[in-house]
């Protein structure tokens, strides 16, 4: 569904993701590995168009995204839930969820079907469908974020840190979600530092450090590893080394 | 009294003017940050605009305003084509465009020089010359005429800003680009949309203000100064900022012409003192802008 080929991606004049290479299968779950700076948050940027500078391929249900601009992405039907939400918190979680569908197809009748979809998924958003997102939990902007992204009704859905900075028990009830998400039939990529949370949820992972590919591996596999624990450490080491040029 | 309640009409007619040039410096900047100095410069374009289609053309007023207002449609349209739209792909930082834009007040009031000789030429009244009074309130029909159009002008905007999903978007884009691009919406026809609503009001302003003081070459830069002026005051970021921000300036300018004992010329700087005090003292204007996305 979603290929990636030699991907590049800067701001400005320094590269920050550099000749990445993935696919991810319909119906797959992938996460997105790696520690801070690695280049994550920035190729999901690169996928959706919101980062200028970028060569390569994006392929996308066989048409090539490279060029697209943003809006062009999304109506194609890949949506993202950024890091740190970014609602727009001035308006109510309708008039948010409302934004979500500008790209959507079918007119009133498909608009009614994805907000009965995202308030389904959500019941507290639809509790507070009146409410400005400003005076939304963080949580609560959170599901806001991912009922938002849904109303465009994607077909790949990329979410970066989804469960950043929430409480254990609105980490549940994402995850619940989520996991609804997925047993639908929807693709999922998902940006997550944690290993723990991410080896539970998708089938497979690449590991991205310094922003090229160290690994791509199953979560099972991935899981059985003894490293597990310095992971980044030891793929960070191996990276440096491979890189340095051989006297 | 009676004095006051005239002064009071012509008052409002000026600030529904510096209103509607604050609206268009408005409409432009919340979805795009950049502060188009070249809106008198349409407003001039407009009052020429009107003394062609009803002098040269001989259109009806209706038909003229109307034919005008898609001209500066086309306008506003061409100006982004031109000044912004290559810098905004390039990535180029916001003062590039602003600076661009500067450089197409130049073309536009020199072309103007060049087509026109610098001689004020009439633009046409509304409903002719002549007084109105309503109850304890008089002035010229073209006063009325003015606070009638502006009133619509911005209740139209404000209800398009707050109840509909195409004014929410431009409103997105103001929060916040890059949710709202996420969002699937077109930043870069929202940019084109803005700066031909933006051209097109400011136009409307050079054609209602242009039957008081007739079009001229020179006559952008002072309701430039004055839509500015007024757009501070009122609070970057609101449709009713702008109206408020242009009355308050009409009306400080007005009563000190009128009671104050100076001499008139000194009135001119009104203004200036408005919008230094404002920036001293309140620089987010008496109305805030909506925060920012969370």
């Amino acid at each position: 569904m979603l290929r990636l080929s030699d991907l590049h991606a800067s701001y400005g004049s320094a590269p920050v993701v550099q000749g990445v290479s993935l696919t991810v299968e319909k119906g797959e779950t992938v996460a997105l590995l790696g520690p801070n700076g690695a280049g994550k948050s920035t190729l999901l940027a690169a996928i959706t168009g919101t980062i200028a500078e970028r060569r390569g391929e994006i392929f996308f249900e066989n048409e090539n995204l490279v060029k697209e601009k943003s809006h062009a992405i999304v109506a194609r039907g890949v949506a993202l839930v950024p890091e740190g939400r970014l609602v727009f918190v001035p308006f109510s979680v309708e008039d948010n969820l409302r934004l979500g569908a500008v790209r959507l197809r079918g007119g009133r009748e498909a608009m009614r079907e994805r907000f009965a979809y995202v308030y389904g998924l959500f019941p507290r958003l639809n509790e507070r469908r009146s409410q400005r997102a400003g005076t939304l939990s963080g949580g609560e902007q959170q599901m806001l974020a991912i009922g938002r992204a849904l109303m465009s009704h994607p077909r790949l859905l990329l979410l970066d840190e989804p469960f950043l900075g929430l409480a254990p028990l609105v980490v549940l009830e994402i995850r619940n979600a989520l996991e609804k998400l997925r047993k639908s039939g929807l693709t999922l990529l998902i940006v997550e530092q944690k290993l723990d949370i991410a080896l539970a949820f998708a089938q497979r992972a690449y590991v991205l450090i310094k922003g090229r590919v160290a690994l791509e591996e199953t979560t099972a596999r991935l899981a059985q590893r003894a490293e597990l624990a310095d992971l980044y450490f030891s793929l960070a080491t191996s990276s440096a080394a491979s890189a340095r040029p051989s006297l | 009294m009676r004095d006051f309640l005239e002064l009071a009409v012509s008052a409002a007619a000026s600030g529904c003017v510096y209103g509607l040039v604050a609206l268009a410096y408005l409409l432009i900047m919340r979805p795009t940050g950049i502060v188009n100095f070249a809106v008198g410069e349409w407003a001039m374009l407009g009052a020429f605009g009107a003394y062609v289609a009803s002098s040269v053309v001989q259109l009806p007023y209706a038909a003229g305003v109307a034919a005008v207002l898609l001209a500066m449609v086309a306008a506003g349209w061409l100006t982004e084509r031109i000044a912004v739209r290559p810098l905004v792909e390039r990535g180029a930082p916001v003062l590039a465009p602003i600076l661009a834009l500067l450089g197409m007040l130049v073309v536009f009031r020199e072309s103007i020089s060049l087509m026109f000789s610098p001689d004020p030429y009439p633009v046409p009244y509304a409903f002719g010359f002549g007084r109105l009074e309503l109850g304890p309130l008089a002035g010229s029909y073209q006063s009325f005429f003015i606070i009638a159009v502006s009133l619509v002008v911005f209740a139209a905007t404000w209800l398009f800003f707050e109840r509909t999903l195409a004014g929410k978007c431009f409103e997105a884009v103001a929060l916040n680009r890059r949710a709202a691009a996420l969002m699937g919406i077109n930043l870069a026809r929202v940019t084109t949309l803005s700066f031909a609503a933006g051209a097109a009001v400011a136009g409307l302003a050079g054609v209602v203000a242009g039957a008081n003081i007739s079009a001229h070459y020179l006559m952008g830069v002072p309701l430039a100064i004055q839509g500015f002026t007024a757009l501070v005051v009122g609070g970057v970021g609101r449709v009713e900022g702008a109206l408020l921000g242009g009355l308050l300036l009409a009306f400080a300018e007005q009563l000190t012409i009128r009671y104050a004992p100076i001499p008139a010329g000194y009135a001119q700087g009104v203004p200036f003192l408005l919008l230094m005090l404002f920036l001293l003292l309140r620089p987010t204007g008496l109305l805030s802008a909506r925060e920012r996305s969370g």
